[in-house]
């Protein structure tokens, strides 16, 4: 088995090996159809509970994997942020010397959560100036104005 | 933020609520929690059978081969030093964090592994997630190349969807 602690590499590695294959199209196409397949809960909890239910999702999968972060959630404005001091993922693969991160890692929270939200009603902005260097990103989103 | 009502929570974290505003706030450091997201077995179960829908089974291998081979150096490096010892105590350390159900014994000079509930299966199915019978083939790979690096040898016998396996491990100057 590998243990869920040891799964961020072995993500890292399977963006590896498809970009082998594919090319960066087939790392992006995979990242489409686990957001499809995969985050289901996300989904059910923004379409039904708007921006407190991203707030409910993330910090539920946010502190299972120990992450260095802060969160807001400011209703009246309608804006939900995190900012992630130290992704616990990122973070991870680059304190193993023994490992070496897919270059685009940081790239699958973009896909990922933008094909989650957008369609939802939802502005998604992600800013990874900081992310494949020092594990550090932010995430804005906030309800469309209609 | 004056009207702000701070919460404890588990470890150091803070939940911050303001009823006026109705802001939330949640400020974790890593040391607050454990880190164990056992969906992350859904992920990775996703990814065998995206694999093996897009690229097919040969392919699932040599992914499989590439993160036994590349993931895991440290505990390559401490099976040859050690030996058998060192797997005994990586299978105790992530059955016991994840809350599997298991057993280790040696037969001779072999280390068997008899696992009577997978915690990843366990999780998947608890939850509901996507599972293919093919999952347990990154058991079977990672271990076989894991095991080849160091010059040890790896055999695992599973009913696939049952969540029980018997692993074995020994050099492979010796007979299984």
């Amino acid at each position: 088995m590998i243990a869920c602690t040891e799964f961020i590499p072995a993500y890292s590695e399977l963006f590896k090996f498809l970009h082998a294959t594919g090319g960066k199209e087939a790392v992006v196409r995979f990242w489409e159809s686990l957001s499809d397949a995969f985050l289901g809960n996300l989904r059910d909890l923004a379409a039904q509970k708007g921006l407190a239910g991203c707030y409910e999702y993330w910090s539920h999968s946010l502190t299972e994997e120990a992450a260095d972060f802060r969160m807001v959630l400011d209703e009246e404005q309608g804006v939900f942020t995190i900012e992630m001091r130290r992704c616990p993922s990122m973070g991870r693969l680059l304190e193993d010397a023994d490992l070496e991160p897919y270059p685009d890692y940081c790239e699958h929270c973009d896909v990922l959560y933008r094909r989650v939200l957008e369609p939802l009603g939802f502005e998604y902005h992600i800013d990874l100036s900081e992310a494949c260097q020092k594990a550090r990103c932010s995430i804005t989103i906030r309800k469309k104005v209609q | 933020m004056d009207a702000a009502e701070q919460v404890p929570q588990g470890g150091g974290e803070s939940l911050m609520t303001d009823p006026d505003s109705k802001l939330k706030i949640l400020d974790c450091q890593a040391s607050d929690h454990e880190y164990l997201h056992k969906d992350f077995h859904g992920a990775l179960c996703y990814s065998i059978y995206y694999l093996d829908q897009k690229l097919g089974p040969q392919a699932t291998r040599d992914y499989l081969v590439e993160v036994g081979r590349k993931n895991y150096k440290e505990l390559v490096r401490r099976l040859r030093a050690e030996g058998l010892p060192a797997l005994e105590r990586h299978w105790q350390e992530v059955f016991t964090r994840e809350g599997g159900k298991f057993r280790m014994e040696y037969e001779g000079q072999t280390l068997v592994l008899t696992v009577e509930e997978c915690p990843a299966i366990a999780h998947l199915k608890k939850t509901g997630q996507l599972f293919t019978t093919r999952y347990c083939e990154t058991t079977v790979v990672v271990n076989e190349t894991i095991c080849a690096e160091a010059g040890y040898s790896a055999s695992c016998q599973y009913e696939p969807g049952e969540g029980r396996c018997v692993q074995k491990f020994w050099k492979e100057t010796e007979s299984k």
